[in-house]
């Protein structure tokens, strides 16, 4: 088990080194447009060939990869923050706080998330600029995405607000916000930061799912929800299955997040 | 037993009828709303494309349309959808069943196959069972529902079989974690300690400790089913409303979207709901 761990962590390693050396690993760049090679096969100068527009398909998947594997993370600490606020408040104020807010948050969780991710996201314009759709569909996630967070922190506040050490600082006059700052964030730090990684794979599906219906992040800019929705034109798999790659890079890298947080799940 | 029902009804009609207005308003505050892509038609005129303008504003007092909306829920009138210009209550009444037909059959394989696989793991205890189960459903949790609908087009399979396969993993992971969790149980290990053969220490032990959380469970693998059920119905061309929530979405069809939102927020939180209620009877009768 240990190692596929370190193997795991070996994958997530060098993608988000990949990523971040994107621009030494595939100086072609995303957009680059080489139109004597449009759609040729793999090559020394095109490990896994280019797209119609004669784009180096590598480059695009390497790209693509910084933009999921940077902004997920990103979304998933807009995420967190929400949830620890909204599941925090709850779990601290208790009452009928609590049972509004937890309504609220059941009414989130009730409603299948992609459902309200696509309503959301289709209502966008349309016209965006790559860097804006790039934002959006990651805020999004992130605003949408807390309720599942939220339920287990206000658990954890609760459970925290009724241990020994909090009712001997209630007790010496210790409340409001100095007992969230000292005791309350602080314990309830391990529980935010396994939530927050478990929400990074699930960002990168659902904007995968989210680019494989047209609406993710908008053209030139790849991300792996983009290079996936190629996969629509499926008559040219089998002809040229390098063009795989991209889902090939999607499964490997949220199966490293799984095995890396399967602990941690079932902790959650 | 009556106050309780009657509460949790209240419950059930105070939710839906937020989620509606959360719909709603979701959709009216989104930047995008005020533009309407019938606008760019080449050969309208400015009158016309001032009437689109009028009639989508006369929509953006999200209020006035909600209780308008409401009012006409009261009188069976859903409304009309804007993009496909057919009664909603038509549209619905032709494709809820398509799609309640497909989460049902793919709900019974998901749990057919979770279970089994889950029983199987605690009954044989063999490493590569659960290593190809934990692999499989591993794979599957990490290819996005939109994928795997492109792969049973391409293959020509069974839609409904790859909403089932998506739910599969979470429903396998759950009830395997369960079962671990009862066999640590206080009177579990005593009775594996006496020597109490499996499949009696699962039906008589693990199964009545377990039912209420697989009861919870049911009522999530719905929300699960429906949220698996929209990309496949988009790609395999599924005449479900998962499909017609993509196309209201896509023209910005408020009515549709609304009534849309009310339907899934009725059948999700409706079956939570029952799961809830029937959890506490068993969990009562249990105890």
């Amino acid at each position: 088990m240990k190692i596929l761990h370190k193997i795991a962590l070996a994958v997530l390693l060098s993608t988000a080194l990949a990523s971040v050396f994107a621009r030494y690993i595939a100086p072609a760049g995303y957009e680059q447009q080489f139109r004597d090679e449009a759609q040729a096969g793999p090559s020394l100068h095109h490990p896994l060939g280019t797209d119609e527009l004669g784009r180096d398909r590598f480059a695009r998947l390497v790209y693509g990869m910084r933009v999921s594997l940077f902004l997920a993370p990103l979304a998933a600490l807009l995420s967190t923050i929400l949830a620890a606020a909204v599941g925090g408040v709850a779990g601290f104020c208790g009452g009928w706080v609590e049972r509004i807010v937890m309504g609220a948050t059941d009414l989130f969780l009730a409603l299948p998330w992609l459902f309200l991710l696509i309503t959301v996201r289709a209502v966008l314009p349309l016209n965006l600029s790559p860097m804006t759709s790039v934002i959006i569909t990651f805020a999004l996630l992130g605003i949408l995405g807390w309720a599942p967070a939220a339920r287990v922190i206000c658990a954890g506040a609760k459970q925290v607000l009724q241990s020994d050490f909090v009712w001997g600082a209630r007790a010496r006059g210790c409340g409001g916000l100095r007992l969230i700052r000292v005791h309350l964030l602080p314990s309830l730090r391990p529980a935010l930061a396994a939530q927050f990684f478990l929400s990074i794979p699930v960002f990168i599906i659902a904007e995968a799912n989210l680019g494989a219906l047209g609406l993710g992040v908008s053209e030139p800019l790849p991300s792996l929800g983009g290079l996936v929705c190629e996969l629509q034109d499926f008559v040219m798999l089998r002809p040229e299955p390098w063009r795989l790659a991209p889902l090939v890079v999607l499964i490997v890298v949220i199966g490293a997040f799984q095995v890396l947080l399967s602990k941690q799940e079932v902790h959650a | 037993m009556l106050r309780s029902l009657s509460l949790a009804l209240l419950r059930f009609v105070v939710l839906v009828l937020v989620a509606g207005l959360a719909g709603a308003t979701l959709v009216r505050v989104a930047p995008g709303f005020s533009s309407d892509e019938q606008e760019l038609t080449p050969g309208l005129s400015s009158e016309s494309i001032q009437a689109i303008r009028q009639a989508r504003l006369a929509d953006g007092n999200i209020p006035r349309f909600y209780l308008h909306y409401l009012n006409g829920l009261l009188h069976g009138n859903l409304g009309r959808s804007q993009s496909l210009n057919q009664p909603v209550r038509d549209l619905l009444r032709d494709r809820l069943p398509v799609s309640l037909r497909s989460l049902g059959f793919a709900l019974l394989l998901a749990w057919s196959f979770g279970l089994a696989f889950a029983v199987g793991a605690f009954r044989v205890r063999s490493r590569w069972l659960v290593m190809a189960a934990d692999s499989s459903g591993g794979a599957l949790i990490s290819t996005p529902a939109a994928v795997l609908a492109l792969v049973f087009l391409m293959m020509r399979w069974p839609p409904v079989l790859a909403v089932g396969l998506l739910v599969f993993p979470k429903i396998y992971r759950y009830t395997r974690n369960l079962i671990e969790e009862c066999l640590e149980m206080p009177h579990i290990v005593v009775a594996r300690a006496k020597g109490v053969g499996p499949w009696r220490l699962l039906s008589w032990h693990v199964v009545p400790s377990a039912i209420p959380q697989l009861i919870a469970l049911v009522g999530v693998s719905i929300s699960m089913g429906l949220g698996a059920l929209l990309p496949v119905e988009v790609f395999c061309d599924l005449p479900g409303i998962g499909q017609l929530a993509w196309t209201a979405a896509q023209s910005r069809d408020l009515p549709l979207l609304v009534n849309l939102t009310l339907v899934v927020s009725c059948l999700t939180i409706g079956a939570i709901m029952c799961c809830d209620q029937l959890r506490r009877v068993v969990g009562r009768a249990a105890a």
